[in-house]
């Protein structure tokens, strides 16, 4: 600011007061062509936002206002419901523990699924990243599981994980090598286990991708510097590879979170009894598929109570989402998993340049 | 701080030009298509839609569900809805398979909750939906203005009456109904010595006197002999109970029968069953073709199960067939309706489809594609239907069976909430049992009520 004022010469002058004395000089002309050159992309993009508004925000901001309301399936305006305020919200609460199951449920599938994929994500990628001949017909493999429909995967994954008195692949496979068969559907682990594995077929693939890209970013001479500098592979990819994508990281591990809390098709093919409430018990029962109960179950179809279960996971995934960031921004640039200041990496700089000096 | 609300400004600046330039182009159109209807001669105008009139093309959209045999047998053939395309050629129907009832409610109810988008001209109706019939036949047409009161005679009396909403608007035509007999795997039970042919099969379990104590019985026989499980889906078993009883999850006057204790009773006998080892412990509509190869003995079977378990049951190596008996005798379950929407553009068309589908002729040819037994009294003493018999079923003389079975069917009253308390209520409970949550009939009864709780029926 200061500097701005002192090359104009006139150090009392703010900056706003500059660009209005501009824009006095300015013919009409030039302020029109300044004024089209400045704003039509915003025009150009507007029908992207206006499209948003009316199937996005429109949708979201009616979803809260039908949750203040006892609000049928077949209601058709807001004549024909009553206003009960926040009755919906503490029915979901406080009325009985499926909510806080269901959520539980919800979680216990989001960390048994997104831990290990991004994990093995990272991994894939950092392996796709090496010099592996017929590259693209490698990267196109591991995005082929996500061609595939969510609910195709499901049926195929139900064939595959059953209780042992119906059989299924993977109990003969567990009786194979001698163990025990495993409940796969009505035990509430085993049941979130064989949900998780759905997921991260589907997702591992697209998130590796997207972290390669990001990999493929990374400076080449960084890797060289630390290979000269006697850096193994596992010190190269967390020193060098993993603070390098850390906004990539932060992305994928967002959008993970988003997805993982929303997790619907697959507990609802799982379990694909008409009626069903996420198995036995409601023992694989998420939060979303509460919300589909609640509202689409036939003769129920309490849309007031849906809106208001689908209001307050919109708050559990914000908060998540949060918390996310903020413990992947933790990823710290020199991978000792400490947030380093900058005045600390220029004083370590120079150590480093004194010593090679020093040995010189 | 300044300059981003400057920018917000004339952001919406923008959005407001452009949707002014959006609403331009509308309004130009319209307009254009008005002044062109007012230039264009009238008399030619009404010569044109009179030729129009005869050979209109008309467009019928149709939603059934599961399989009532409309959409042709087996390999294709006689569709009923191409068999109507060829008599009328002026008419086109567009048919949808919405799956299983319960997601074609959810498709119907939120295609009202939406004021009628995507309501099909015809909708198929399950009796199960009947008891929010009265407060969706607004969205239905009153067929009685198209002639209901004359084919009333059609079907038989019961069936005409389900079709009645509490003011006396006619919402449906009746299609099939659901009379009750029992499939079984006739080479285990063959296996196992009870019985070498469907008549003595009918004869072990008691004949035109079973019971549910004759059913549990004989399943034990027949489980300490062949070491399979006696009866498949014991939630099919419940419900086929239920239906059975005067009243059941609801009184005839309409109130909650929840405290039922022929129910509470009936569910003891499955918990008992199940710990026994007599059920096979497969959920309702979970099975893989192979669970029909062998591993249990029995099915309750409603005419239009024989349609859905086809497939299972002929792709294995065991020969199926079906019996006339039912444990406690005649009970109805299922069958449907079709009925005309209030989105129909052409509802005399659509009326007439309708009326066409629930014919005796046509409800013979569901019958013939997928069992689904007619309620239609002509087609019920037809012997197409009579003597229609079911290769894939040993050649059981399905038509007469069902005939036989059909008699003595009383309607049960059906409450709003009834296919949530039978689907997600008792066959979450059952499930619990099949999964091993649930070992003793109090807690059996006690989830009942809790879930019922859960899902707001009090």
């Amino acid at each position: 600011m200061t500097d701005l004022a002192t090359r104009d010469g006139e150090s009392t002058a703010t900056p706003d007061a500059l660009r209005e004395e501009r824009r006095r000089r300015m013919s009409p002309r030039d302020k029109w062509r300044r004024f089209t050159y400045r704003f039509t992309p915003y025009l150009y993009i507007s029908p992207f936002f206006i499209i948003f508004a009316v199937v996005g925000l429109f949708p979201l901001a009616f979803t809260a206002f039908v949750s203040f309301y006892d609000w049928r399936l077949t209601t058709q305006s807001v004549d024909d419901a009553t206003f009960i305020g926040l009755q919906n919200y503490s029915d979901v609460l406080f009325g009985n523990a499926v909510f806080w199951t269901s959520l539980a449920n919800t979680f216990s599938i989001f960390l048994i699924s997104t831990i290990p994929q991004i994990i093995i994500a990272t991994f894939i990628a950092v392996m796709l990243d090496r010099n592996l001949r017929a590259k693209t017909f490698w990267r196109m493999g591991v995005l082929l599981p996500y061609v595939v429909a969510p609910v195709a995967i499901a049926i195929i994954f139900s064939a595959i994980f059953r209780d042992p008195t119906q059989g299924g692949l993977m109990n003969s496979l567990l009786e194979l090598v001698g163990l025990d068969p495993v409940n796969w559907k009505s035990d509430r682990i085993p049941s979130h286990i064989a949900i998780a594995l759905m997921v991260n077929f589907r997702w591992t693939g697209y998130n590796a991708l997207i972290l390669l890209a990001a990999m493929q970013a990374v400076p080449r001479d960084l890797y060289e510097a630390a290979a000269l500098d006697g850096a193994g592979a596992m010190r190269r990819f967390f020193s060098v590879t993993l603070p390098s994508i850390r906004g990539t990281m932060i992305f994928v591990v967002i959008t993970a979170t988003m997805g993982g809390l929303r997790i619907f098709d697959e507990v609802r093919m799982y379990d694909p009894r008409p009626g069903s409430v996420g198995g036995p018990g409601g023992i694989f029962r998420t939060v979303v598929l509460y919300m589909y109960d609640t509202g689409f179950n036939g003769a129920k179809g309490d849309l007031g109570k849906a809106s208001a279960i689908a209001w307050l996971l919109f708050f559990i995934i914000l908060i998540f989402a949060g918390l996310n960031f903020w413990l992947s921004g933790r990823i710290a640039t020199d991978g000792s998993g400490k947030k380093v200041s900058k005045r600390q990496l220029r004083r370590e700089a120079a150590a480093i340049v004194n010593e090679q000096e020093g040995a010189r | 701080m300044r300059t981003n609300t400057r920018r917000g400004a004339v952001f919406a600046a923008g959005v407001v030009s452009l949707s002014m330039v959006l609403a331009a182009c509308g309004s130009d159109s319209s307009s254009d298509t008005e002044s062109e209807d007012a230039g264009s001669d009238t008399s030619e105008e009404t010569e044109g839609s009179d030729e129009a009139a005869s050979d209109e093309q008309i467009e019928l959209t149709v939603t059934v569900f599961g399989n009532g045999g409309y959409e042709g047998d087996a390999d294709g053939n006689n569709n009923l809805f191409r068999l109507y395309e060829e008599t009328h050629p002026n008419v086109t129907i567009k048919e949808t398979n919405a799956g299983q009832g319960g997601d074609a409610l959810t498709a119907l109810l939120n295609a009202i909750g939406a004021g009628g988008v995507g309501l099909p001209d015809v909708q198929m109706i399950e009796e199960g939906w009947r008891g929010q019939m009265d407060e969706l036949s607004g969205s239905f047409v009153d067929l009685t203005e198209y002639g209901a009161e004359d084919i009333k005679d059609r079907w038989v009396d019961w069936k005409f009456e389900q079709a009645v909403s509490s003011d006396g608007k006619v919402w449906g035509y009746g299609t099939d109904i659901g009379p009750q007999g029992l499939c079984y795997d006739a080479t285990l039970l063959e296996e196992s010595g009870i019985a070498s042919s469907r008549e003595e099969f009918a004869e072990a379990l008691g004949g035109a006197d079973a019971t549910w104590d004759d059913f549990w019985s004989v399943g034990e026989e027949f489980t300490s002999a062949t070491g399979v499980p006696w009866l498949g889906v014991s939630s099919f078993a419940m419900n086929s109970f239920v239906n059975q009883q005067e009243e059941g999850y609801y009184t005839a006057d309409g109130e909650l029968n929840t405290d039922n204790p022929e129910i509470q009773a009936f569910l003891t006998q499955i918990v008992n069953a199940t710990n026994d080892g007599l059920t096979a412990k497969i959920d309702a509509w979970t099975w893989n073709n192979e669970d029909f190869h062998g591993n249990f003995g029995v099915h309750v079977c409603p005419g239009w199960m024989l349609g859905a378990i086809t497939e299972a049951v002929s792709t294995g190596d065991h020969q199926w067939d079906f019996a006339d008996v039912f444990p406690g005798g005649a009970t109805n379950w299922g069958g449907s309706f079709f009925g005309v929407t209030t989105e129909a553009e052409n509802p005399t068309a659509a009326a007439e489809l309708a009326d066409w589908l629930t014919a005796p002729e046509q409800q013979i040819i569901a019958f013939q594609n997928a069992g689904a037994y007619p309620s239609q009294v002509e087609a019920q003493t037809d012997v197409a239907v009579t003597e229609l018999t079911n290769e894939v079923f040993n050649e059981a003389p399905v038509g007469e069976i069902l005939s036989s079975r059909a008699e003595g069917v009383v309607a049960q009253y059906k409450g709003p909430q009834d296919s949530v308390i039978q689907d997600t209520v008792m066959g979450g409970v059952i499930s619990e049992l099949n999964a091993g949550q649930i070992s003793t009939p109090e807690e059996a009864w006690e989830r009942f009520q809790a879930l019922l709780a859960e899902n707001g029926i009090e």
